[in-house]
Formats: structure tokens, C-alpha cells, sequence
């Protein structure tokens, strides 16, 4: 008899003797007493979270396990200490000791079952073939010979490197890898990629990068669209800040309105919440500085960004509130009085990302944004918008996923970007990559582009080599993120970046690169802080401070003639008659752009709004759905010119009647057991509309039709009493 | 003076994004249970984040309330377990014994908040994840109830520190995972005891509320109202 059942078997005796027994104070004592209780002895080790362009310093708990490893073939157990925790760095200006849900799952990259262990190449074709385990000298030789054969024929030109958005030295070191080669310009991709945002500021502030948004000394914070609470640009520093706006200074409790036409994570701990049709809330943000300009509640700007709108000179006659509201649908008076608000509970910011950028206006939008933070009198001002300080590197070219689609290259490297999963499937991607005769790929999982390698290298994770990021934003001051290895690496991976290095020098005529190893590049990349930023990195997960001149980025030069740009309505793929919604996927709490999707804390984590656990979903609002007959968890067909998905419905009152949103997230073919064949990707239905100014995707410029086609198929499976409320046709039974 | 430990969430500060939740699993090494037995209701989140809507389109107000055990004083799930795993610890805490637990699930009817989770599994950690397990946490067996213990392992991290250093445990020396990870910093936590502590100064706060209040389980988590008292 076990120890339970003997308990189980006493329980009743027990509870007569002592049900009775109410002396105060008297208490069972535990199995084993608190004070032989002892904590694990741990050892803390500075690192940085790899897993968004935010680049949060971490420190990491180590303790020692047994590891089991192979070496020389032979199976073994050691001992040694290993990561068991991630926090944020106390001392790190971007995560200020907070972590997101996503940071603290990235511990999971490292242990995850379906990690790649060693190199894999090709055998056969890409149809038939299969990827084969090989050696590291193996992989090595044909990387080099395939680059040889290129530099042979001249034909240098032909590799193109295709690449993640996130802002590293690796990307440095890479680029610098192409430049020497002579490689076509590397393609960044992303999919929410906020290009066009970069693209506005450095015409309206001559700097053309994300902003930092100083809400712990703002007073009033008018958010367009912008989750920066949850997803978008350095959510934890962010969420830090908003902490100090609502309750950080006694007496004083900031202000925060979110415009938006479906509710983000953010939008929905706004005190005012003010829906507007989707693709205007430019003329919402000119609206307001109407107002401001009529009522002279703030002094007219010549600034920069001022002069790039049209009409800003005589007063934006075009923008009067009842003008506004004609377009916006928020109310005449609902503006004049958020302009007074706006004006009087300063200092006021807006902020604008996300979804309203990703309309074909969203030019317009981001420059009508800029221009009210410069009437405001917030740019690079306490409680208002500033510009991290950047580290001087050298400046590298860029391609388009699109011109790499146009004409594939010979030889494709594919270094943490995803585009068979994260690019409209309108684009093309893998018809294109199926053209290029060689493709490597730099990955810790076999996800859908590298599915299509011919030879697969696996990198060692954040944990096991130099961690490091160049946060772009999220601090006023300058910040590079950068710590050591935590742990010695768990199985046969090498970091691409070193091996890009050892590659290089093994070519027929080897490139110059000036450094023998990832860690000499990331320590000469510190050299123009002083003798000591390296140590001082070491130490705390990373260098801030101020940055000396000469290692600065420079601001971008005004335009000589700005050309003013005025309100357009946006257009969308499918007309108002045939597909009468507005299709807008957004960027998943839990996996992001669908890069996380393979981590199951993430999967198994109920998402804010919703609490749907390991599914995809399509939220519309109750009357539509009223409209449609549809109801929680039925399956609906979403179509729109570029394809058809079916998916569980959630009904979701915070949003407009005329939009039917979606997380990107989901839908994976091939990214390890837990994400594999789950959901849909919302990606496979966009039409491939591109902004002109950027060439990057007008994500929110699709429009679909909705048609109810079933009684709930289980798929939405949900942690709150909202999902126990239906039977449950997974399993066939009832609950 | 013997500690009394409590926590006040800021829902002020609450952004919904779910960092806590996260941070829970990783800390007390809670497993994942898989999409066909979290369709079951078998999903164990010691701690979860609740989300409110009210109105209609376009006058919708939503709300976030992260909720955990509520640490009750008069707990209502501590007199029905027949083998007194669920119980009343010197410092408040509702402590549960795994080892007593038989999985009668009665403390989980009896709790009003819904915080308690039943294994149904020998929960498996596929290798390598297995090395994430915090080795100060115990991973429990098919057949045990568990629930948020206010990480009760950082609590006796925290007292050992403190008296190697020879010295009172200091308010902001015990942070449990939720609390440590909120980037907003929403979450307090500490000992109701000590009158000058952050937590019990949060608790008297005029914005404060105790979830489900006229149960009369006495919580000592305290809920500090958003916007309507600014």
C-alpha cells in the first residue's frame, strides 16, 4: 500500500477524530518542516531576450542538472549548471526588471523538443527529397563550394541573404558578409513590418527610425491604433512608463484615449475608448489640430513636420470638426472637446503604429500624427516623442521580399526570417523559392522556409552564445544590448554568425573580414564607447549611456521642397458590394507574427480578449454576427479576393460592425509538434497590396465576405466559462 | 511578529498582457496540458487574467483583473478537505500538502474564485524541456489538486537570505513571479503585518476591494479600482 492510499484509507477515521477539533492555533504541521526547507543554490547571468526587435536586457537563473549530451558519439549525464529562469534585468533601461509573456517563454527555445541538433542537407529534390542529418565539415564544405561556384562565374551578385527585422551586430556582421561577397542587397522581412512609420519620421523629425514615447511624464497620451502596451514597437518599456503616467506621480494621473476601430490589448485599458472608420484616423489626429490652431490653444508650428501637411500654413480649413466627423464618424463635439483635453492635461503625445499605418494612406496618417505631436510641442521633450540614440554602423543596402520574388537569386541564405509562413501567399514566396537552386538556412526549427533549405544549419540559441540586440527604441538613452553565454550549448549547433566568419575565410579568394570571431566583432562594435563598455555590458546585459559623437547615426537631411500631402481615402483589394469588411489581422498577444507559435506556454497561454488557448479565430461584432446567424465557436468562411480560410467565430463587442479581425499566428504547416497543422493563417487570404512609398505590406487593405457554414468543430477552445458553455465535438461527448 | 502574507493588484495598471500568467508557469513549473485537454477545462493556470466587456459598439468599456488564489483568511476550500492538505499555514498562506491530497476536488467545489486545479495527468515534460523545471518547486503527481501558493518558495528563499544576512526580512525582499515580471508593475506583495509595508499600505487604500467581498472569505488580495477614482 502506497503512502496516498494508506491516507486515502484514514481519511474518514481521521476527519471523525479530528473534525471536531477547533482549538485555535492548532495546525498540522507539514511533512517536512519550513526550516529544513532549502532553497537550490542559483547563480544569475545577464542575457537578452531574441525573441522581438525590442532587445529587453534579461538576467537568468542558473542552477546545476543533470544534462544528458553526446559526444564523439558516445551518450553520456553531466553536470552542469543550466538556465531555469528568465526575468527582466532590474537595471536594463528597456525591460527596467519587467519581462512580457512572450520573453518569459523564450527560456523554451532552448529546451524544445523539436530543436534542430545538427546539420541537415538535402538528398534528392526539393519534391521528393529529404533533409539528412550530416557533419559540421560536410555542411561547411558545400556552403563554400556553392559560394565558390558563384564567385567563379562572376556571379556574386546572385546571393542575396534573407533576413529577420530584428536589429543586432549579427545583422552587422551579415551585412558585412554581403558587402565583401558582393551580394545583392539583403532582404528584410517582416511581416508588421513598421517601415513606413521609420520612412514618415525621417521626413517629419530627420530621423527614421521607431520612437520612444516618454509616457511617465506625459499628461495626456492620444494613441492611433497603436497596441504599444501589447505587441507593437518596446512593449515592456512602454508598459513601465504607462505605469508612472497612471500612478507614478501622487496627484497626478495621465490621461489615455486609444482611436481605433477594433479594440487592441491596449485600447482596452484606455479611459476613453473612440472608434473611427478604419483608414482615418489621420484626418482625426488634423481634426484635433485644427481645433487646437482655431482656438489658438496651442501656438502655430513651422516646423518640419507641420509643412509636409496640406493646408497646415492657413490653419487646416479641410479639417473643421463637422468635416472630420463626416469622415471619421466620431462626433463634432467628441473632437473639440478631446482637442481641449488634449491641450489642457499636457504634456500630450500621440502615438500612432499598427493597424492605421497599414492602410494604403498610411503615409498620410503617420505625417498627420507627426505633425500634431510638433504642434503639441512633445518632439524630443519630456512626456512626448524622442529618438534613441543609435550606434553608427555601416550603412548596408536593402531588397525587397518582392524584387526577390521578381527575380530569384541562385544561392538564397535565410537567416530568422520566415516569409513562406509571414507573406501574403498572394506574393508568391514558395513558387519563388522553388526557383532558387540552392537555398541554406540558419534556424534552431524546421519552419516552412527552411523546410525548403538544401542544407540546414542549426544555430545555437540566445542562451549558448553572445546575446545581443540594438534596441531602436524603448529608452532615452542609447542601448546596446549585449551579455555572455549562460550556459554551454545542449547539443551539435554552432552560432551562424561564427560560422559565417569560418565560411568566409574558407572561400578561394576569402572575404576580409576583420574579425575571427562573433565575439571579437561584438567587442570591436563597443570599442568607440571606451576600454570599459565591454566589461560594463558584461556585467549588467548590456552598455547605455551617452554616445559619442563620431559613433552616432547622423539625422537624415530635410527635403528641400517638401510636397505637402493631403487626406485620400484609403482603397482596399475588393469592392464595398462583394466583401462588405474590412479584413484586419493583427499581431497575436501570445505568438506574435506567428514566430512564437512553437513554444507551448505560448500556445497554452489564454489570450487577453479572448482566452482562447492553442487556436485561430475570427472576431465579429455581436450585430453582424446577428446578422450572419452565427454564434460563439461556429465556423465561419471568410473570403476575399485572394482566398478563402474557415474558422471558429468569436463574437467580440469592442469592435466596429463593419470589420472582422484576426490574429496572425496560427495556421503553421511546419514549425515543430505544438504549432504544426493548428489554425489558420489569416496571411493566406491578403492580397499583396504594397505601400509605394516603402514597398512594405498594406496589411489592412483586404476586404472579405463572411458566410456561416457550421455548428461549432471544437477548434476554439477557450479557458474562460464562455467555451464550457457548448458541447464540445472534438471528443464527441459532452462535458 | 509572525508574517501575514498578502498582495494588492493595481488594476490601474493591469495591461491584460498576460506576462504573469506566463511567469507562473515557468516558476512553479505548472505543465501544459495539450489543446484536447484544455477543450476538457483541463488547462491549469494558477493564475489567469480575467476580461470584462461592457456596453455595446461604440460605447465599450473593458476591463482586465489578473486573478489568483485569494489567500482567504476564512478560506472556504480548507474545511472540507477530509485529509487536511489544504490548510491554514503560521503566516496565512492556504497551503497545500500534495503528499496529503487524495483528489476528492472538494476544496475546488468549495472555492469560490476558481483557483484551484486538479491534475488529471502525470504531467510530462518532453526532453530537453524537462531542464526548465525549478528544482525548488515540486512537480505534482496524477490525482493532486494545486493552486497559486504566493511562489512559497521565494517566501523561504527570501527568509533565508535574510537570516544569513542576520537581519528582518525587508519589505520588497520577497517578490513572487507574477509581481517580479509585471512590466506595468500592477502587482505588490508582502506582509500585512508590518504596517508600514507598500501592501498593507495598499490595502487601506480607498481605491481597494477584495474580490467577491460579502462571501465573507476575508482575501488578502486587495484590488485597486482603475479610472473612476482618479
Amino acid at each position: 500500500m502506497d503512502r496516498r492510499t494508506f491516507i486515502k484509507l484514514t481519511a474518514v477515521s481521521t476527519t471523525a477524530t479530528l473534525g471536531g477539533c477547533s482549538v485555535p492555533g492548532q495546525q498540522f504541521i507539514r511533512f517536512i518542516p519550513e526550516e529544513e526547507l532549502k532553497p537550490g543554490l542559483a547563480e544569475w547571468k545577464p542575457s537578452v531576450c531574441p525573441l522581438c526587435s525590442a532587445g529587453c536586457g534579461l538576467t537568468v537563473k542558473v542552477m546545476q542538472a543533470d544534462v544528458e549530451v553526446v559526444k564523439d558519439g558516445q551518450h553520456g549525464v553531466v553536470t552542469r549548471g543550466v538556465a531555469k529562469k528568465l526575468e527582466g534585468h532590474p537595471a536594463h533601461p528597456v525591460s527596467q526588471g519587467g519581462l512580457c509573456a512572450r520573453g518569459q517563454a523564450a527560456i523554451q527555445v532552448t529546451y524544445h523538443p523539436d530543436r534542430l541538433v545538427q546539420p541537415l542537407i538535402r538528398r534528392g529534390n526539393r519534391a521528393s527529397g529529404t533533409l539528412e542529418p550530416t557533419t559540421w565539415d560536410q555542411a561547411i564544405t558545400e556552403l563554400v563550394a556553392k559560394l565558390d561556384a558563384l564567385a567563379g562565374n562572376g556571379h556574386q551578385a546572385a546571393l542575396t541573404i534573407l533576413a529577420g527585422g530584428r536589429p543586432t551586430l549579427r545583422r552587422a556582421l551579415f551585412d558585412q558578409f554581403a558587402a565583401k561577397f558582393g551580394a545583392a542587397p539583403t532582404v528584410v522581412h517582416e511581416v508588421f513590418s513598421d517601415d513606413l512609420l521609420r520612412y514618415a519620421n525621417g521626413k517629419s523629425f530627420g530621423a527614421a527610425q521607431l520612437p520612444t514615447y516618454d509616457l511617465g511624464n506625459a499628461g495626456f497620451v492620444l494613441g492611433f491604433g497603436a497596441d504599444f502596451l501589447g505587441t507593437w514597437n518596446a512593449p515592456v518599456a512602454h508598459a513601465a512608463a504607462y505605469g508612472r503616467m497612471r500612478r507614478g506621480r501622487p496627484g497626478k494621473r495621465g490621461y489615455f484615449v486609444q482611436v481605433e476601430g477594433r479594440m487592441t490589448q491596449t485600447g482596452a485599458v484606455a479611459d476613453q475608448w473612440v472608434p473611427v472608420q478604419p483608414g482615418t484616423e489621420g484626418v482625426l489626429a488634423l481634426g484635433i489640430a485644427h481645433v487646437l490652431l482655431r482656438d489658438g490653444l496651442r501656438p502655430a508650428t513651422t516646423g518640419r513636420a507641420g509643412a509636409l501637411i496640406d493646408g497646415w500654413a492657413s490653419g487646416l480649413p479641410e479639417y473643421a470638426p463637422e468635416q472630420v466627423a463626416a469622415i471619421t464618424g466620431a462626433k463634432a463635439e467628441r473632437i473639440v472637446k478631446l482637442a481641449h483635453d488634449f491641450a489642457g492635461r499636457g504634456p500630450a503625445v500621440a502615438i500612432v503604429g499598427g493597424t492605421p499605418l497599414a492602410h494604403t494612406n498610411g503615409l498620410f496618417t503617420a505625417l498627420a500624427v507627426n505633425a500634431l505631436n510638433e504642434l503639441s510641442g512633445v518632439v524630443g521633450r519630456s512626456g512626448g516623442v524622442l529618438f534613441t540614440p543609435q550606434l553608427a554602423l555601416p550603412v548596408a543596402a536593402r531588397g525587397s521580399l518582392a524584387q526577390l520574388v521578381a527575380s530569384p537569386p541562385q544561392l538564397l541564405i535565410v537567416d530568422g526570417a520566415n516569409p513562406v509562413f509571414s507573406a501574403p501567399v498572394a506574393m508568391k514566396v514558395r513558387d519563388a523559392l522553388d526557383r532558387i537552386p540552392y537555398i541554406v538556412s540558419f534556424t534552431n526549427f524546421l519552419d516552412e522556409t527552411s523546410a525548403l533549405a538544401d542544407l540546414v544549419l542549426p544555430d545555437h540559441t540566445f542562451l549558448e552564445t553572445i546575446a545581443e540586440a540594438l534596441p531602436e527604441s524603448g529608452s532615452s538613452s542609447a542601448v546596446i544590448s549585449i551579455a555572455g553565454p549562460v550556459m554551454t550549448p545542449l547539443f551539435e549547433t554552432r552560432g551562424a554568425a561564427d560560422v559565417l566568419i569560418d565560411v568566409a575565410g574558407k572561400l578561394k579568394s576569402p572575404l576580409d573580414l576583420p574579425w575571427g570571431s562573433y565575439q571579437e566583432m561584438a567587442r570591436a562594435s563597443l570599442a568607440p564607447l571606451g576600454d570599459e563598455a565591454w566589461t560594463t555590458a558584461q556585467k549588467q546585459s548590456g552598455w547605455w549611456g551617452e554616445l559619442p559623437a563620431a559613433a552616432t547615426t547622423r539625422p537624415t537631411a530635410a527635403e528641400p521642397k517638401p510636397r505637402p500631402v493631403r487626406y485620400a481615402a484609403p482603397t482596399f483589394s475588393g469592392d464595398v458590394g462583394d466583401f462588405p469588411y474590412h479584413f484586419l489581422p493583427y499581431a497575436s498577444a501570445a505568438l506574435l507574427d506567428g514566430s512564437l507559435a512553437h513554444l507551448p506556454w505560448l500556445q497554452e497561454m489564454p489570450d487577453p480578449l479572448t482566452s482562447a488557448m492553442w487556436s485561430s479565430w475570427v472576431e465579429i461584432n455581436p450585430k453582424t454576427a446577428a446578422q450572419l446567424g452565427v454564434a460563439l465557436g461556429d465556423v465561419v468562411e471568410v473570403t476575399s479576393t485572394a482566398g478563402t480560410l474557415r474558422v471558429p467565430a468569436f463574437i467580440n463587442p469592442a469592435m466596429a460592425p463593419d470589420i472582422i479581425a484576426m490574429p496572425v499566428g496560427q495556421g503553421h504547416h511546419s514549425y515543430t509538434r505544438y504549432a504544426s497543422g493548428r489554425g489558420q493563417n489569416p496571411l493566406e487570404i491578403l492580397a499583396p497590396v504594397a505601400h509605394p512609398e516603402t514597398g512594405t505590406l498594406a496589411w489592412a487593405a483586404t476586404r472579405v465576405k463572411v458566410a456561416r457554414v457550421s455548428d461549432p468543430d471544437g477548434r476554439l477552445i477557450m479557458f474562460s466559462a464562455l467555451g464550457e458553455l457548448r458541447e464540445n465535438p472534438l471528443e464527441g461527448e459532452t462535458r | 511578529m509572525a508574517h501575514r502574507w498578502g498582495m494588492a493588484v493595481d488594476l490601474d495598471l493591469c495591461t491584460g498582457c498576460g506576462a504573469c500568467v506566463t511567469a507562473c508557469h515557468a516558476e512553479n513549473n505548472i505543465p501544459t496540458v495539450g489543446d484536447l485537454q484544455a477543450s476538457r477545462g483541463r488547462a491549469l493556470h494558477w493564475m489567469r487574467v480575467e476580461r470584462y466587456i461592457e456596453g455595446e459598439f461604440p460605447d465599450v468599456k473593458t476591463k482586465y483583473r489578473p486573478v489568483m488564489c485569494q489567500q482567504c483568511d476564512a478560506a472556504p476550500c480548507e474545511p472540507v478537505c477530509p485529509t487536511y492538505a489544504s490548510h491554514h499555514n503560521d503566516e496565512g498562506l492556504n497551503a497545500q500538502v500534495y503528499n496529503r491530497c487524495i483528489g476528492t476536488r472538494y476544496c475546488a467545489n468549495a472555492c469560490p474564485y476558481n483557483t484551484r486545479f486538479f491534475e488529471f495527468f502525470n504531467s510530462t515534460f518532453e526532453k530537453p524541456l524537462h531542464l526548465q523545471l525549478n528544482p525548488d518547486v515540486s512537480v505534482r503527481e496524477v490525482g493532486v489538486m494545486e493552486k497559486c501558493t504566493f511562489c512559497v518558495q521565494r517566501i523561504t528563499a527570501g527568509k533565508d537570505v535574510a537570516a544569513a544576512a542576520k537581519r528582518e526580512v525587508k519589505d520588497g525582499d520577497i517578490v513572487p513571479a507574477c509581481a517580479q515580471t509585471c512590466p506595468s508593475k500592477a502587482i505588490t506583495f508582502g506582509d500585512l503585518n508590518d504596517p508600514e509595508s507598500r501592501v498593507s499600505q495598499l490595502a487601506e487604500s480607498p481605491r481597494g476591494s477584495k474580490l467577491l467581498e460579502d462571501l465573507g472569505t476575508r482575501p488578502k488580495v486587495t484590488y485597486l479600482a482603475g479610472a473612476e477614482f482618479a
